[in-house]
This record gives structure tokens, C-alpha cells and sequence, in this order.
């Protein structure tokens, strides 16, 4: 068995693909790839299957080496990548493009200047253990012993030999603007809870700017601003909650519910950001700013279609 | 707002994502209206199985995720009121014959960390507590939270409290513990608020490779049997030996 041997983890890294989206009735987070568009990207220029499994790296500092020669590509935030053999000078890897890691050489990834999540795709996907129908990792089920175990460095990572065929046809092309650098709109689907609220104070949300607190990670985005009070006499109860959904706990600061949320909440919820904007969102780091706006669910679908069409293969 | 066609009770139909549906009931916690909802998601997802990838149910709200590329939202809201039409008329049939899966519980001190604080702040012997707390029958209202745990309900009015103000960073596996008019069972380690009146020496779920059965399923009835300390350490051992095998 061919495998990949992580030499360096400074950061967080895991084992994610699409998620694990059909296990939430039995408390399952649904979990999977934060940036759904480098990881369904890394997966199109490998021309694998869109949900094969690959490596999502927050903040780089991660190295690895092959045990056989291999194609991969990184995509999501740019960590100035390079190759180190023994006796050439280092070579450095472009994100977006496949590349070709020999056996015995070494792959390094520096801390990103922007953004946080990488993806390391290797061609045919990694070989490794899935659970309810996904290989994705949750960092609060990891003590459960499901599936793979909590990556850490020197853990061997399995690929098929047979997908490294010398003569492979890279579907490179020019990069995508899909992240962008400035301020984030979030596009949000309201909820029934928010209509209810009049035009006055609803514009409490959609008038101001957002900042992104530390406190914000692969399970939820917290967000600091004006306090908003919408209290919520009609829903006490908890309530199935969405990735995306817009909570407002009694403080009063928003919190963006993100891949690794649990699947039932009580919190009020004003809405739910689009699914689109979410994998701009995982890409944000803590202090940079998002605003609010208003969409149907007409506008919303079109926008998601249009993603998934992109990524049909 | 919508209504359901026999009871005339508003149940709310509302899009929550590009490909989920929200449904609400009224606002309160009744088995006869969760036995309507676990009905209505049964009759929806076996009925649209082509359409429908996932759905989860709560105490008076239940959450369907669907292939919007397939189905028009407008449609499945068709599919929504029709299945709540019929599960009403079905309701009126069947009666729930489901038998009570009893839970030993141990509430010696050793183990149910908060008991005492409980009663202090109920105002009521720690006695009374065991005793409001296992003389109950509750219903299984909703999974989350984590793999296998399982809310219950309803708790007698004198054992409701909030959720501790600071959580625990570790509650341990196995604790049976209060919140609210809630109870509930942790099947793991994990982080909790809620306040420790007791230990089971069971499972709360059976897994092996490709599957996952929680011992818990929505609507079933719930009893907590009081045991010692003699039972507990042997049912301990009896499920640390059955887990090795």
C-alpha cells in the first residue's frame, strides 16, 4: 500500500469530503469540506469523484512525504508551497495546479497570508476510513473512535497506486475569483421569526457591519456588533438547526452556525446565510468584517444551482 | 401560516435553506402532537424518499432536507400538507402500542454530582428527587446534541431548573441528568450544563463499522429504575464484559 506520512502539523488539519449529511437525525454533525469551493476544486483538477476525500489544513505549517510518486494539488488559502529533495533547490507548487510529488520528496506549507483553510487533493482521493457514509472528521466526535482517528504527525495516509498513472491529463485552469478580499455581504434567506419583526427593526441588522471575533471556528462564526434584540416569546423550544442559520443568543451577538454544528438548537434564529456565501465565509479570518442582506428563496437556489452545475462532473 | 385540514391547528411551513423546510407546531410539549410529527416525517420521507435525503424531528417541529434541483418548493409544500392530512386521519386509527424500555439508574452521591444542590435548590429531600424523578414515564422527544442522547419529557414541575451557569468542560458517560422540563442520558463523555442527579451502567448505543443504533428511538416511553450500588457495580461490570467481546 502506497501511503503519505505527515511530518509536520502546526495547525489543525483533518479528513473531510462533502460531509455526512443523512446521519443528522441520529445527532450526527453533518460536518465536511468548511470551503466547499477549493475542496470540490482540488477534486475537478484531479478529475476525481467530487466527494473523494481529501485533507483540509487551517493556517498551513503542515508538511508530508510519499511513499510512491503521486499527483496532487492544493487549493484554498495559498501557503506559498514547495517541494525539498535531497539535492535540487526547492520547488515551489502553485495552488491551482497538479503537481507531481516523487517518492522520498518533501511537501511543505507555510502559514497562509490570507484566508485559513487549504486542501491538499491527491488523485484518486485518499483511501481512508468513512463512517456513515463520509470520511469526514468532527473535532467533537473524534473521541467517539469513528472512523479515522485525530490526524497528528508521523500517521500514514493511503492512496491507490493505480490512480498515479504517469501520463495524467491535469484539467488545469485559470483561477476562479471566487473569494474575494474586501468586506463579505452575506446573502441570508429570512426566517418566519424575522418576519415578524417590523421593517424598522429589522434594518438593526442589515445597517451595520459585522466583525469576525476569535471565538469563531469550523463549528460556528461568532460576530461582534450592536447589540440586536429580538425576543422571541414564540419559540422556546429547541428546533432542528441548518448550516448557516443566524442565531442570536440573549446577548444579542450574532453566531453563524458553520460545517461542524450540532443539529439541534435554541437559540432565536433570524435566517440562514446561503450556502455559497458560507464557503466565503470559512475562508474569512477573525477581525475582517461581513454585512447583511436579504434574499428569496428563488435567489438563493439559482445561486446554489449555479455552484453545483460548476462542479457537476 | 398553514393549516392542518382535520385539527385547524396552524402548523407553520416555512423554507430554512436553499434545500431545507422548517414545519412547526404549536409551541408546546404534548405527546399526542409529537406522535402527529413522527408520523407526518415517516408517511413524507417513505412516500418522497426520492426527493427527500434527511429530516429530523424535535418536540413540535420537524426539519425536511430535499433535492431542490428535482422538486419545486411549492410542490413539496403539496407533499407537507397532504402527509400532515394524512397522518391526522391515520392518528384518529392507530394507537401507539410501544413498550417501555426501563433504564437502571444509580443516584448514589458517589456519582450524581449535583443531587444534593438540586434538592437544596428545589427545596425538597434528595429522597423526593429520586423519587419525582423515576416515578415518571417520559416520552422521547428529540435526538441531537450528540451521537445517542436523547431528549426526554417531561419532568415533574418541581425538579425544573436552568442549566448551570458555567458548563462542564466533562460530564461523564453513562451521567443522567436534569435541565428544564428535560432529562436526559449522556451517552459519552462530553461537554454538558445540565445537572447530575444520577449514572446508568448501560449503553446508550450499539455501533461497529458501518452502523449506528441508538437504544433510545423518538416516541418510545422511558422509565429510570432505581437500583444500589451492589446492581450498578455488577451491571457495570456484565457491560464492560459484553463490550470486550
Amino acid at each position: 500500500m502506497s501511503y503519505l506520512t505527515i511530518t509536520k502539523l502546526n495547525g489543525h488539519a483533518s479528513i473531510q469530503d462533502l460531509g455526512r449529511k443523512s446521519a443528522q437525525h441520529l445527532g450526527f454533525s453533518a460536518s465536511g469540506a468548511a470551503d466547499e469551493y477549493s475542496y470540490l476544486l482540488a477534486n475537478q483538477l484531479l478529475n476525481n469523484d467530487p466527494s473523494a476525500p481529501a485533507l483540509e489544513v487551517t493556517l498551513g505549517q503542515f508538511s508530508l512525504t510519499a511513499t510512491d510518486t503521486c499527483h496532487m494539488v492544493i487549493t484554498g488559502a495559498d501557503c506559498q508551497a514547495f517541494i525539498v529533495s535531497e539535492k535540487k533547490t526547492p520547488l515551489n507548487v502553485p495552488n491551482n495546479q497538479v503537481f507531481t510529488l516523487t517518492k522520498g520528496h518533501e511537501l511543505h506549507l507555510l502559514m497562509p497570508k490570507k484566508q485559513l483553510h487549504s486542501y491538499i487533493a491527491i488523485a484518486g482521493g485518499f483511501l481512508t476510513k468513512r463512517w456513515l457514509n463520509s470520511a469526514s472528521q468532527t473535532t467533537t466526535e473524534l473521541p467517539l473512535g469513528f472512523g479515522e482517528k485525530k490526524l497528528a504527525i508521523g500517521q500514514q495516509l493511503c492512496f491507490s497506486t493505480v490512480e498515479q498513472s504517469s501520463a495524467f491529463q491535469s484539467k488545469n485552469q485559470p483561477p476562479h475569483y471566487f473569494h474575494q478580499d474586501e468586506q463579505l455581504a452575506l446573502r441570508f434567506l429570512p426566517s418566519a421569526f424575522w418576519q415578524k419583526y417590523t421593517l424598522e427593526k429589522q434594518q438593526q441588522l442589515l445597517t451595520q457591519k459585522y466583525q469576525i471575533t476569535p471565538k469563531s471556528n469550523r463549528m460556528g462564526y461568532r460576530l461582534s456588533g450592536k447589540s440586536l434584540h429580538f425576543h422571541d416569546k414564540y419559540s422556546l423550544l429547541s428546533k432542528p438547526v441548518n448550516y448557516g442559520a443566524i442565531q442570536l443568543p440573549d446577548d444579542g451577538q450574532i453566531i453563524i452556525l458553520m460545517k461542524e454544528r450540532q443539529t439541534i438548537g435554541g437559540y432565536p434564529v433570524l435566517g440562514t446565510v446561503i450556502q455559497t456565501d458560507l464557503y466565503r465565509l470559512s475562508q474569512k479570518r477573525p477581525g475582517e468584517y461581513v454585512n447583511f442582506v436579504a434574499v428569496t428563496l428563488e435567489q438563493a437556489q439559482a445561486q446554489l444551482l449555479a455552484f453545483k452545475t460548476k462542479f457537476a462532473s | 401560516m398553514l393549516y392542518g385540514y382535520l385539527s385547524m391547528k396552524p402548523v407553520s411551513i416555512f423554507p430554512t435553506s436553499e434545500e431545507s423546510v422548517l414545519v412547526t407546531w404549536p409551541e408546546k410539549v404534548c405527546p399526542v402532537q409529537h406522535q402527529l410529527i413522527i408520523s407526518t416525517e415517516k408517511l413524507i420521507t417513505s412516500q418522497h424518499d426520492d426527493v427527500i435525503f434527511e429530516s429530523i424531528v424535535s418536540y413540535n417541529s420537524m426539519i425536511l432536507y430535499y433535492h431542490f434541483q428535482h422538486i419545486s418548493y411549492p410542490q413539496l409544500q403539496q407533499h407537507i400538507l397532504a402527509s400532515i392530512h394524512q397522518a391526522e386521519i391515520n392518528a384518529q386509527i392507530e394507537k401507539a402500542t410501544q413498550k417501555t424500555v426501563d433504564i437502571p439508574v444509580y443516584y448514589g452521591d458517589e456519582v450524581a454530582w449535583d443531587l444534593a444542590e438540586v434538592a437544596k435548590q428545589c427545596k425538597i429531600s434528595i429522597e423526593e428527587v429520586v423519587c419525582l424523578h423515576s416515578q415518571r414515564t417520559y416520552r422521547a422527544y428529540a435526538l441531537g446534541f450528540t451521537p445517542g442522547f436523547c431528549y426526554l419529557g417531561s419532568l415533574d414541575k418541581k425538579l425544573r431548573l436552568s442549566r448551570k451557569s458555567t458548563p462542564r468542560v466533562a460530564v461523564p458517560k453513562g451521567a443522567v441528568a436534569i435541565a428544564d422540563q428535560q432529562t436526559a442520558i449522556y451517552p459519552n463523555i462530553s461537554p454538558g450544563g445540565w445537572h447530575i442527579i444520577g449514572q446508568t451502567p448501560i449503553e446508550m448505543f450499539q455501533k461497529n463499522e458501518t452502523s449506528f443504533q441508538p437504544k433510545l428511538s423518538l416516541g418510545q416511553q422511558i422509565k429510570f429504575i432505581p437500583i444500589n450500588k451492589q446492581t450498578y457495580i455488577e451491571l457495570t461490570e456484565a457491560n464492560n464484559k459484553g463490550c470486550q467481546k
